[in-house]
């Protein structure tokens, strides 16, 4: 709806090209008559000003204050359906309004106007009023100065408490406390309602407050979506935004850090971790998928998402064909996908848990803790190095002494989990047969004779995210073959992980279904029968073949790569993982091995590549301390040297040498509990990009370059052309859509519609500006103000335009229902989160935490099971984090929490950055009965009867204070001590009445209080809750 | 959205979930149309034709019932046992990751037997004995082919004609083209039953809105104390009390109306009204102790159990008879990689005749004439083997190129077959429908045409079918 059409008709203003007959020509004639015009084969552009104002066949669409003579005109007031435009096909005809303002304007001149929205802003001063007393700062002027133009006046002010709650909900998300209300009705000074917002703004609830939105538009969820819709870990980008928030960083380094802070020179941690804005969107998992087609789409996901974002631009429209309305084409859009198509990531995403590319993302606390560990760590190493010159005398003096003594082996002692050394059958228990005791690789070994396996019980229960490492001696006399060392169900596609020999060659697997949630590689050598081999494998915990090494005699062997993904636990859905640890069996009864295995060892760290290649030496530690130490090979050295620490040196460097495993042990137990989060990154060599023809991932067409759209500004000068120069593109002063687009969304937030209202759609099909001038204004303002968020927001929340109460007179609601002409306050329902944020603030509950993993709070049973997979359970969580605030739910993107879905918030799957409101049975159902607010409405009785002094009626009356910030009418007491009355009745009429209502929610009731008392005033409470204007930002 | 749209629609029509938003006088309406486009572009889809039907009941089987072992017969097959299927029939057929691997495709004729049913003489598989006790109610489609090849992106194409997430779904569409004849209950309802066989996950998205006003979404009812999430008032809390409670809570909104003339305090206060309503009136619906013993013997033993495909048809009959305009069951278990005969029967077991009774029930109360029925899955299954064919056993994997579903009820054509596949039941030899088709002909049959039932959402005209769409005349009685 054009707002300049609000009073005169058409004939009578001055009609603009952008304001009045854009948005007709782009809604009835672009479809065809359009940037796409030629896909359509229609002659005529109207887009274009040459085109519609050229004579073709003696014709002109427009003849410059001539309507008569214009065929436009001819044509959309045709009789005969033949000639009239737009065509019957394409929908209705226009209007007669439409058909008068073309008119008027074609005899006003038919001035044309480029696309407001790709022109830079023009920073107009604010306009003079008549009314020189109403406004605070010069957005004042600008609503006054539209107001006055069309004879409105702006209303009174709100009162103190009402703009007190107003703003302290808009900028926390939460109601102000009695205290803050009293203090802020006793400030006289002037500055009483800027020291208010300052104090708003410095809560860390702002951060939480401003997040809940951003996240709607990153499309932010606690799973991946699709199908399975397994659970992802991206809660540390979130705290990020609560973070980024609540420091005030400038809007365009916050642009910067989520669209390229990886690309950064000398990108910090949490840099990286903004780039998460771009991997929240939405992971296929399920196994019948083609890889690359979703990979297609999550580039798609990626530019649509960043266009609506920060663009306002619907640019998805060009992917299969020519924008129909905006002038991007198709050859545009693809080369805007380049910039974000060359992330390393899998086409088919993890079903559980994170995708590549993945970074360790430890918290605040969890960095300081890794540098305390750190520290100590150094403390000993100085030590150490501090004796070192000691140390190294004394062990020459040692080797000297032990040289030719009886044998003795070194292996690392850091991070054993089991070791067998097979001296002899007791070690695990034969099955199949006894293995013969010979003489081995390390003292004795054990022969196993093809039939026979070691069942060594429930040790290394590792599963795909840990990290582990086998290692072992072995030797067969023919052709290596058969099962090593395992744990997994005894057949070949059996679920678990194995070391096995497949015709001379080395086999590592970790399986969780066969073929399609499997790793498994071979190495490239084979080896040769009849002599001793080392063999260990390494594994990262990266559930992908990379992260396998298989060490051959001491060397990272090349290896085959069959099967290369894992994606579901052993242990799935938490279930347990029952499989014994085999030596020399797992693989099926037909692949059991055949030869002598000796010094079977298990590690719960990956071994170093030092460490693996002094244990495949196998040398005798009195045999290495015969040889001259100049002689010693560098494995040897090692070997000599850590063995002494362990076993020869003195007490003191001993116990720091062993105080320095445990430490390092320590350190790497702190880091595998770091949560991760899914960042962007790049590819080492960039992925070429591709038309595709129709959009589909399967049809490429020609080969294009990264670019920004011809319609817009060019890249700044000197950034490179990458996703770090497109980011630099998007908050480049010349651009023209970031910083309004920006505001305007700002702006919704507060007065519950944008300047413009199709906040998501800045493009020819989107909305004129209610105030063009003032969202020019506002958007030269913020890039001024070097894009600070927190001074944008006061900027709004201080004028006076802000300040109006929102109890227009019905005449005015009748003239401008939507506010539009902005004569009144903002008043609009709470968003969903807020709702419950409040309920559970006023109750005393709220859990007030920033951050951490996302919690799951009360939802009726049986949610999950009746549509997801088998697998997924939805286990409340418990005590306090039942009550934390509304964006730290846990979000399953295919079932939602139902409160929030309830209460319109954005679904998740996709960017949502309009907000909506509706108004159902559904909600009123969910405020009344759902456990939440019964529970919280019970906790509020109770607080009136604790806190509310020594009647009924002031009890009610502070109740009342809590949820509306003002005391209550005469009227409004009488109907709540009546309804006091009766719920007293009703509960004393039954005692059980009390007693179950008392018990709804995990928090039990106050012992000390009459429950029939405190069921009466929690019924009442309910009705605070329930009350419209509770739910509302009045 | 668009806020003059809906407003009219608020002005014009009863909604389930709108009434009560009436403070605006016609004149604010006037003054807040003159000069815009979007005003001009009012809801029509109404007005173009009268309606076969007045509402619909579909039964999504979810998950993809095998349609040769179902609905297509394919005697010829038979003979081919286990023959390797020929290029020419699959050419270059994309296959999903399950059986891209596969080194054979080996066809598999099915195990059970075809007959013949009612005056019609439609096939029907030995599975469908009551289906084939009203073989000339429906109208069996098996030419449908789909785009989407894996379960997600399959449903959520028939549930909004577009295979990503985002899009409303259809009987949101209804419900924002036709709103709701009862108000007391919403106009799109949805039910999930649990089969005995491989269940795929299902998304509440599914039923969801997309970008159309939240009120227009499916309300899911569930077996159990709560039809409706939060239906019941707390333990100890009366409707008695409820009534008084909401007494209250009008009072003092009708107070803070005198303050201010805001038309969504109306609103909420019609709606608190309505959900007192719902309280008595779902429970009502969802409550079959009442229904007669004949009901139960016709709907099958299941039908006793709630939560069941059986006891869900039957709410969708009562639903029908309240006036619910789109009442959607969606039965899992379908998805028959392995094993095929032995899950498949089982639920059949389940589906077959309740489905069958819904038919009869509806026709004996006279509802059949105005009721639409549909019947079907995402996309079809393969006729080559997944996994080893042996004699009694075999897998069938995804196949969107060709699949059955039928129709019954108002303005489709009782035992007619349509459409026809090629002998190995792998491709469409003649008139195909599509998912969009199908769509087109849901609404045409209610009604509207489905050209013109668009809404606006960033700068276009959404609509449920997207740029596709005919409506199958052919089927239309």
């Amino acid at each position: 709806m054009a707002a300049g059409g609000l009073s005169l008709p058409a004939a009578e203003r001055t009609l603009e090209f952008n304001r009045d007959i854009r948005p007709i020509l782009s809604d009835r004639c672009f479809l065809c008559h359009g940037p796409d015009a030629a896909a359509k084969n229609v002659p005529r552009r109207l887009d274009r000003e040459a085109d519609a104002k050229a004579a073709r066949d003696g014709k002109r669409a427009i003849v410059e204050g001539d309507p008569a003579s214009s065929e436009l005109i001819r044509r959309i007031t045709a009789e005969r359906p033949a000639l009239r435009m737009p065509p019957v096909a394409s929908g209705p005809r226009l209007t007669d309004a439409q058909i008068a303002t073309l008119r008027a304007w074609i005899a006003q001149g038919a001035k044309w106007q480029k696309h407001w929205a790709y022109l830079p802003p023009v920073r107009r001063p604010p306009p003079a009023v008549r009314n020189r007393s109403w406004p605070h700062n010069p957005v004042d002027r600008f609503v006054l100065a539209r107001l006055e133009s069309e004879g409105l006046r702006p209303s009174p002010e709100a009162s103190m408490e009402t703009w007190l709650r107003r703003v302290s909900l808009d900028l926390t998300g939460l109601p102000p406390t009695p205290a803050e209300l009293d203090a802020f009705l006793a400030d006289a000074t002037p500055h009483a309602r800027e020291k208010a917002v300052d104090r708003l703004l410095a809560s860390p609830r702002y951060g939480e407050r401003m997040a809940a939105r951003w996240l709607d538009a990153a499309r932010y969820a606690d799973s991946n979506g699709y199908q399975y819709d397994g659970e992802r870990v991206m809660w540390r980008w979130r705290d990020w935004v609560i973070e980024a928030f609540n420091r005030n960083q400038p809007f365009d380094r916050f642009v910067l850090d989520q669209i390229a802070g990886d690309m950064l020179p000398g990108a910090t941690l949490d840099q990286r971790i903004a780039t998460g804005f771009n991997r929240n969107h939405r992971a296929n998992t399920e196994d019948g998928i083609v890889p690359e087609e979703y990979a297609v789409e999550y580039v798609v996901d990626r530019l649509e998402t960043t266009a609506t974002v920060f663009l306002g631009t619907t640019i998805g429209c060009a992917r299969c064909h020519n924008h129909k309305y905006d002038p991007f084409d198709q050859k545009e859009f693809y080369r805007l996908f380049a910039y974000f198509n060359n992330v390393p990531e899998l086409g088919r995403a993890m079903k559980y848990g994170n995708s590549p590319p993945v970074i360790p993302a430890p918290t605040r606390e969890q960095q300081a803790a890794l540098e305390e560990w750190h520290r100590r760590i150094r403390e000993v190493e100085r030590f150490l190095e501090a004796r070192a010159q000691e140390t190294g005398r004394d062990r020459q003096e040692w080797s000297r002494r032990i040289a030719g003594e009886a044998p003795a082996w070194w292996r690392p002692a850091s991070g054993i989990v089991a070791a067998f050394p097979m001296e002899g059958s007791g070690e695990a228990k034969p099955v199949g047969g006894t293995p013969e005791v010979v003489e081995g690789r390390i003292d004795r070994a054990l022969a196993f004779d093809g039939k026979t396996y070691l069942d060594a019980g429930d040790i290394g229960g590792f599963d795909i995210e840990d990290r582990f490492t086998l290692s072992l001696w072995f030797l067969s006399q023919d052709t290596p073959d058969g099962s090593l060392l395992s744990r997994m169900a005894d057949n070949p596609k059996g679920k678990g992980y194995g070391v096995h020999l497949n015709r001379g060659k080395v086999h590592a697997h970790l399986t969780s279904v066969w073929v399609d949630d499997a790793i498994r590689l071979e190495t490239e050598e084979s080896l040769d029968a009849g002599r001793w081999h080392h063999l260990a494998v390494t594994y990262s915990g990266s559930r992908m073949a990379e992260g396998v090494t298989v060490w051959i005699d001491g060397r990272a062997a090349r290896t085959r790569v069959e099967q290369d993904t894992l994606y579901r636990p052993f242990g799935n859905a938490g279930r347990a993982f029952r499989e014994s640890f085999r030596i020399g069996g797992g693989w099926g009864a037909g692949r059991r091995f055949r030869g002598l295995i000796d010094d079977v060892r298990v590690y719960r760290r990956i071994l170093e590549a030092r460490e693996i290649s002094a244990m495949a030496l196998g040398a005798s530690i009195p045999v290495i301390a015969l040889k001259m130490e100049a002689l010693r090979s560098e494995p040897e050295r090692l070997q000599l040297h850590e063995y002494f620490l362990e076993n020869g040196a003195d007490d003191e460097v001993r116990q720091a040498w062993k105080r320095l495993a445990s430490l390092r042990l320590e350190k790497e137990k702190l880091e595998r509990s770091f949560p991760t989060v899914m960042v962007m990154a790049e590819r080492p060599t960039p992925k070429e990009t591709f038309v595709l023809i129709r959009g589909a991932y399967d049809k490429p067409g020609e080969k294009v370059e990264p670019g920004v759209p011809r319609a817009l500004h060019p890249l700044p000068a000197g950034a490179p052309n990458n996703r770090l120069g497109f980011a630099r593109w998007l908050v480049d002063p010349a651009n023209p859509l970031t910083a309004r687009v920006a505001v305007n969304r700002f702006w919704q937030m507060y007065f519950g519609a944008g300047l413009v209202r199709t906040t998501e759609d800045f493009g020819l099909q989107g909305e004129w500006p209610s105030h063009p001038e003032l969202l020019d204004w506002l958007a030269t303002q913020f890039v001024r103000s070097g894009w600070d968020v927190k001074a944008m927001q006061k900027l709004i929340v201080t004028s006076a335009t802000y300040w109006q109460s929102s109890a227009g007179t019905p005449e005015l609601f009748e003239r401008d229902p939507d506010n539009r002409l902005l004569a009144r306050g903002p008043r609009r329902r709470l968003p969903a989160e807020s709702i419950r944020d409040q309920a559970l603030f006023v109750a005393g509950l709220l859990t007030e935490k920033l951050g951490g993993a996302s919690v799951k709070p009360y939802q009726p049973a049986g949610l999950w099971q009746e549509t997801s997979m088998q697998d997924m359970y939805y286990v409340q969580s418990k005590g306090p984090d039942l009550y934390r605030r509304g964006l730290y739910t846990f979000w399953k993107r295919t079932i939602p929490p139902p409160m929030m879905m309830n209460f319109d918030a954005a679904g998740r799957e996709a960017c949502v950055v309009h907000e909506t409101r509706t108004n159902t049975p559904l909600q009123a159902l969910n405020m009344m009965n759902d456990a939440t607010f019964v529970e919280a409405a019970r906790f509020l009785g109770q607080r009136m009867l604790l806190e509310g002094g020594p009647d009924d009626a002031g009890r009610l009356r502070y109740g009342f204070r809590l949820t509306t910030a003002r005391a209550p009418s005469a009227a409004e007491e009488r109907v709540l001590l009546d309804g006091l009355r009766f719920h007293f009745d009703y509960f004393a009429g039954d005692p059980q009445r009390a007693r179950a209502f008392l018990g709804v929610g995990d928090s039990p009731a106050d012992p000390a209080a009459d429950p029939r008392r405190l069921a009466a005033f929690g019924a009442v409470a309910s009705l605070l809750l329930n009350m419209d204007e509770t739910t509302n930002k009045e | 959205m668009d806020p003059i749209e809906e407003r009219k629609l608020l002005l014009t029509r009863r909604h389930f979930f709108g009434l009560g938003a009436t403070g605006l006088g016609a004149a604010a309406l006037a003054t807040v149309a003159a000069g815009d486009a979007a005003a001009a572009d009012p809801h029509q889809a109404l007005s173009h034709f009268a309606p076969r039907a007045k509402r619909v009941i579909y039964l999504f089987q979810h998950g993809a019932p095998s349609q040769l072992d179902l609905f297509d017969y394919k005697p010829g097959l038979v003979e081919r046992r286990g023959a390797e299927l020929p290029e020419s029939v699959r050419r270059g057929q994309r296959l999903t990751g399950m059986t891209a691997y596969q080194s054979t495709f080996p066809a598999a004729p099915t195990v059970f037997r075809f007959a013949r049913h009612g005056s019609s003489g439609t096939w029907l598989s030995e599975l469908l004995p009551y289906t084939g006790g009203v073989a000339d109610e429906i109208c069996l489609i098996r030419s449908l082919h789909t785009e989407a090849i894996n379960h997600d992106p399959a449903v959520t194409f028939f549930q909004t004609g577009f295979q990503l997430a985002g899009r409303p779904s259809i009987g949101a569409w209804v419900a924002y083209g036709l709103g709701s004849e009862n108000s007391d209950l919403p106009a799109f309802v949805v039910m999930v039953s649990q089969g005995t066989g491989n269940s795929q996950a299902l998304a509440d998205r599914s039923w969801g809105s997309g970008f159309l006003p939240t009120r227009y979404q499916g309300v899911k009812f569930r077996a159990g104390a709560d039809p409706v999430l939060y239906l019941s008032n707390p333990p100890g809390y009366s409707g008695q009390a409820r009534r008084r409670f909401l007494d209250d809570l009008a009072r003092l909104n009708q107070i803070r109306q005198r303050e201010n003339p805001d038309p969504e305090i109306g609103t909420r206060i019609a709606q608190y009204e309505m959900a007192f309503r719902m309280q008595t009136s779902v429970p009502e619906l969802a409550d079959l102790s009442r229904e007669p013993e004949a009901t139960f013997e016709l709907y099958g033993p299941d039908s006793r159990k709630p939560g069941s495909f059986a006891a869900n048809c039957i709410l969708a009959r009562r639903l029908a008879e309240r006036g619910v305009r789109f009442i959607q069951l969606f039965h899992r278990g379908w998805d028959q990689h392995s094993n095929l005969p032995r899950e498949i029967r089982a639920q059949c077991r389940q589906t077959d005749q309740p489905s069958a009774a819904l038919i009869r029930d509806l026709k004996q109360r006279g509802m059949l004439d105005d009721t639409l029925v549909v019947w079907g899955g995402e996309f079809g299954r393969t006729v080559y083997s997944q996994g080893t064919l042996t004699q009694d056993n075999y897998g069938r994997d995804h196949h969107p190129r060709c699949f059955s579903m039928w129709m019954a009820g108002g303005g489709i054509r009782g035992g007619l077959t349509w459409g026809e596949t090629d002998d190995y039941g792998y491709n469409i030899v003649e008139n195909p429908v599509d998912v969009h088709d199908l769509h087109a002909t849901i609404l045409h049959l209610m009604g509207m045409d489905h050209t013109r039932l668009t809404f606006k959402f960033q700068g276009r005209n959404y609509r449920l079918t997207d740029i596709h769409g005919r409506v199958v005349r052919g089927i239309l009685s």
